[in-house]
């Protein structure tokens, strides 16, 4: 199995490890809950070097991605990053992914662990006809998401060369062979940047950033985190089956741009599923649970339902089959053989305080 | 180490058992609580459920993971500790203080397979 370069770092932690597409990653410090309401209400850091980094170069670059992409990229400026789903001629998402426009000539494309060689494949089978070198630099790159509402002072005091840029934008410290990345993104919903870098680099960032009192943070406050504001997962809300329509993504959709693949296919087709938030006053939704109404029909199920460590109740996103699902049902969690009330939620379960 | 009361019985699956008479009262080990964390839900049986060793009688939850809690004795439910129901985070503050459940025996005998308060140290020193 593979490691990242903080692997000892982790270990010296005391860090609970767990396997996550192909790598030993921390799941948990000391204490999951901790973790996440340090990142809620200070500054903690993720180990996500595990994730997969492309570069794209070429004249052609920026016109490539945007047309693998569903979203709009040709029209982010520079020193802009864009979230979208990756599909297929027919629709269905491949992966979803964060793309940074380095300049119109180099974009660099951060994608999930678990789908690093199959985006890479169908990136290579794709470029035919456009001026790009694409190459695959996630052994190269380690990444520490740093992320919470003191993130941008606690960076500032380690690099005083450190813009206060925008969300969803970027600052490229080194312009060398592997430039270092600070990219105003994440995946909690607070503020807080994405640190791309070398090995060494990062290792020596992540001590300044532990002397610092940041709190390291695994997968496990990660994924609690992302749920509560309502982010998806790859392999829970979205997977290689379904549409962005299908996922509630019809917003990184955008049919107006010009070719890209799968538009064809999603100009057709209608979303199959409703995606809701669901709260409950008590138990613990879990993914895979059915939602049911108040006559045991089964309408729904649970992609990823924790409890919020900020509402401290149960909370989940749920994928409705759209011919079962009426929108007007009671709606229930089976949980264990038992029925616990669920009520619909609007927006976010924590609105964080990203930018 | 933590603490392991000598007066008590103990499983693999880190419970604990008080044993007075045909009255077993179960619970979950100080080891136990730690490795689970955050404990935010506990179900338990209703009085008068049957269940046979090595049936699962109820679930405790952390935040992130749902464990399933085994009987090591057959028997039915006397009385369920619904404190701990309403209070989950109970079981973090005092593991060995907050009981899950009383059953009453049907086979006293399969007690004799528990363990004491030294083999369980053992077992959770060479498991740590």
């Amino acid at each position: 199995m593979n490691r990242t370069a903080l692997y000892d770092s982790h270990i010296d932690l005391g860090a609970k490890m767990v396997e996550f597409g192909g790598y030993e990653m921390p799941i948990q410090y000391s204490n999951l809950k901790q973790e996440a309401l340090a990142v809620r209400n200070n500054v903690g850091m993720f180990d996500v070097s595990h994730m997969g980094e492309f570069f794209v170069k070429g004249k052609d670059a920026a016109k490539f991605v945007d047309h693998l992409l569903t979203n709009d990229f040709l029209g982010a400026a520079e020193l802009k990053a864009v979230y979208s789903p990756l599909c297929r001629e027919n629709g269905t998402v491949v992966d979803d992914l964060i793309a940074y426009k380095i300049s119109n000539e180099f974009v660099m494309i951060c994608v999930n662990a678990s789908n690093m060689q199959k985006d890479w494949d169908w990136i290579q089978s794709k470029q035919n006809g456009f001026d790009v070198d694409i190459t695959n630099r996630s052994e190269d790159y380690s990444l520490i998401a740093l992320q919470g509402p003191k993130s941008y002072e606690v960076l500032k005091s380690i690099d005083p060369e450190l813009s206060d840029i925008d969300y969803y934008s970027l600052q490229i410290k080194e312009d060398g062979n592997l430039p270092l990345i600070y990219a105003r993104t994440g995946y909690t919903g607070e503020d807080g940047f994405e640190i791309f870098a070398s090995h060494q680099q990062i290792m020596a960032l992540w001590s300044k950033l532990l002397s610092a009192d940041v709190t390291p943070c695994g997968l496990g406050s990660r994924d609690v985190l992302r749920l509560e504001v309502g982010y998806p997962l790859y392999g829970q809300e979205i997977n290689d089956e379904l549409t962005p329509l299908d996922a509630g993504l019809k917003w990184t959709v955008k049919m107006d741009k010009a070719d890209f693949i799968g538009k064809e296919a999603l100009s057709e087709l209608k979303a199959k599923f409703v995606n809701l938030k669901l709260v409950l006053d008590k138990g613990i939704p879990r993914t895979g649970y059915e939602v049911v109404d108040s006559e045991d029909n089964i309408m729904g199920e649970i992609t990823s339902g924790s409890m919020s460590v900020v509402l401290g109740k149960g909370v989940a996103m749920a994928r409705m089959n759209k011919e079962k699902y009426n929108s007007k049902s009671d709606l229930y969690i089976n949980i264990r053989g038992r029925k616990y009330k669920a009520e619909k939620h609007k927006g976010p379960f924590v609105m964080g305080g990203h930018k | 180490m933590s603490n392991i009361p000598e007066n008590l019985f103990y499983t693999e699956d880190h419970e604990w058992i008080l044993i007075e008479d045909d009255v077993a009262t179960i619970g979950i080990t100080d080891f136990a609580q730690s490795s689970l964390g955050d404990i935010v839900f506990v179900e338990l049986p209703e009085a008068e459920t049957s269940f046979d060793e090595g049936d699962s009688f109820g679930v405790v939850e952390s935040i992130k993971s749902v464990s399933d809690l085994y009987t090591p004795l057959s028997g039915s439910i006397v009385e369920k500790n619904e404190e701990v129901e309403e209070t989950p985070e109970k079981l973090n503050e005092d593991a060995f203080g907050s009981w899950l459940v009383k059953l009453k025996m049907s086979d006293s005998s399969q007690a004799e397979k528990l363990l004491n308060a030294e083999s369980y140290k053992a077992f959770c020193e060479n498991n740590a």
